[in-house]
């Protein structure tokens, strides 16, 4: 099957910083894909080029089999992106800031889709209230309503439970492997390893702008049988910092 | 046919600045009223005619003029620099949103605004001076040209500053200095010659007098050299403002 997300000798250097040093992978249709890494080691970087919002220094990315600079009108609409910052618009309400997204893409939000997402969020007590008068949960809320409104086939999640509570953040669990029943694929990244664990289908690891880990989650903790994903994260991490320093 | 996208943009932009009112549109209003109740009611009587025209009327289309060119240039500036600080323009750089499309949808709604904000100041001008147009077609082609121009120049110059001092760079050291050393309150040929030459290298004074033909009948040089000077510098600006986006410059890392 093609693969729903598709990188290859993926290169971005921001002068002498290298952020990305040649990552191939793929992410298969359906599936939860946990993209892990500690700070600065290219995970964001690498969701910004396929979602559009960096370039690629060298190598290509690809969403449905398309380029995503060449054919990025089509490739746009099939990505949903959630970003790491909370941002808003404080001009506008919840239920104008969610149209005015689906508008860009081109779609019109019907009253039903709109209720949905609403509800799913829980906004729906919300919609009328300037996105400005919202909590920091309900804001990071609104930016996954936002993601979704054209309906994308991947949805990227760069780190959606950062500085969330339990509650908020179980929610958002259960949300995610709704959308993944319902055929959406999601990649994931985030510093919680339980939150991997409990979600992802396939593990990868980037450390440094290189892929160092590609795994089926099930094969992973099987191989490492009795370890949590974090022990595994840590070990690996550790010889890497051990085999740079011989 | 224009696609939802980019009536979504402009849509959103346009109801943006309709939402803080007496920033946009009223200030202009009470700005223009108090020039005119100074220079019309004040000081009109005790000033000659210029070109055969009452001073207060001499100096509407300057005004209407300086208000259209910094309120289209603020909107653009102002809307997308506030969508790069606040990190909002996430939200349209991750649509399939074309280039061109982004460009008209900020540049349409600002152009609006000035235009509005012309149209404010005409009709308080016009409570002083009367609301003839000498040539309205001519005028209205002068006023359509100025606002999607620093509309252009708001978006370009948003683009590319990184903080709000830089936005503010052109409209206080450039436009408005420019705008009033341009023939808004006096005729050209009222200078001696060093001025007259100081004036007449100014871009912004063609603006004027061209409008001031367009509104009043009444020009210093051929009304045309306004319009086309307008037209080279809204092209330049869209020009540039459509490759800043193609390149990605300073919007995609």
């Amino acid at each position: 099957m093609e693969p729903v997300v598709e990188v290859r000798g993926l290169v971005k250097r921001y002068g002498e910083v290298v952020a990305l040093a040649g990552v191939d992978l793929a992410v298969r249709r359906g599936e939860i894909f946990a993209l892990l890494g500690p700070n600065g080691a290219g995970k964001t970087t690498l969701i910004s080029i396929v979602a559009g919002l960096a370039r690629a220094t060298e190598g290509w990315a690809r969403v449905l089999g398309r380029d995503v600079v060449r054919d990025y009108r089509l490739t746009r609409r099939a990505v949903g992106l959630v970003p790491q910052e909370v941002n808003f618009d404080p001009f506008f309400t919840v239920e104008e800031a969610l149209r005015f997204q689906a508008g860009y893409f081109g779609v019109r939000l019907g009253e039903a889709r709109l209720v949905e997402i609403l509800d799913a969020l829980d906004l729906g007590a919300k919609r009328r209230t300037n996105a400005r008068a919202l909590s920091g949960g309900m804001k990071r809320r609104l930016l996954i309503g936002k993601a979704l409104v054209h309906d994308p086939q991947v949805l990227f999640l760069d780190e959606p439970t950062a500085g969330v509570d339990v509650e908020l953040r179980q929610a958002l669990w259960r949300y995610v492997r709704g959308l993944r029943a319902r055929g959406t694929t999601v990649v994931l990244t985030t510093h919680y390893l339980e939150e991997a664990e409990a979600l992802a289908d396939r593990i990868a690891v980037i450390d440094r702008g290189r892929l160092v880990l590609l795994e089926d989650k099930g094969a992973l903790l099987a191989r490492n049988a009795g370890q949590r994903l974090e022990d595994i994260y840590v070990a690996l991490l550790r010889r890497r910092r051990e085999t740079e320093a011989a | 046919m224009i696609g939802l996208g980019l009536r979504t943009l402009a849509t959103k932009e346009v109801r943006r600045f309709l939402r803080v009112p007496g920033q946009t549109l009223l200030s202009p209003l009470v700005t223009t009223t108090l020039y005119f109740v100074v220079f019309g009611v004040s000081l009109g009587t005790r000033l000659a005619d210029v070109d055969g025209v009452p001073y207060a009327r001499f100096i509407v289309p300057g005004l209407v003029a300086l208000g259209v060119t910094s309120n289209a240039y603020l909107n653009s500036a102002s809307s997308l620099f506030v969508m790069k600080l606040q990190g909002t323009v996430i939200d349209l750089l991750v649509t399939p949103l074309s280039h061109a499309e982004v460009l008209a949808g900020f540049v349409a709604a600002a152009a609006l605004r000035g235009l509005l904000v012309g149209a404010v100041m005409w009709g308080a001008a016009g409570a002083f001076t009367g609301f003839s147009v000498a040539h309205p077609l001519f005028a209205l082609a002068m006023l359509l040209l100025a606002a999607v121009a620093f509309a252009a120049l708001g978006f370009v110059t948003a683009i590319w500053a990184s903080s709000f001092e830089q936005v503010n760079i052109f409209p206080t050291f450039v436009l408005t200095p420019l705008t009033f050393l341009g023939g808004v309150f006096y005729s050209a040929r009222m200078l001696s010659p060093g001025l007259r030459a100081f004036t007449l290298a100014n871009p912004v004074y063609y603006m004027v007098d061209g409008l001031r033909w367009g509104l009043l009948g009444v020009s210093d040089g051929p009304p045309a050299a306004g319009l086309a000077i307008l037209a080279v510098l809204a092209a330049g600006a869209l020009a540039a403002g459509y490759a800043m986006l193609a390149t990605g410059y300073k919007l995609r890392a």
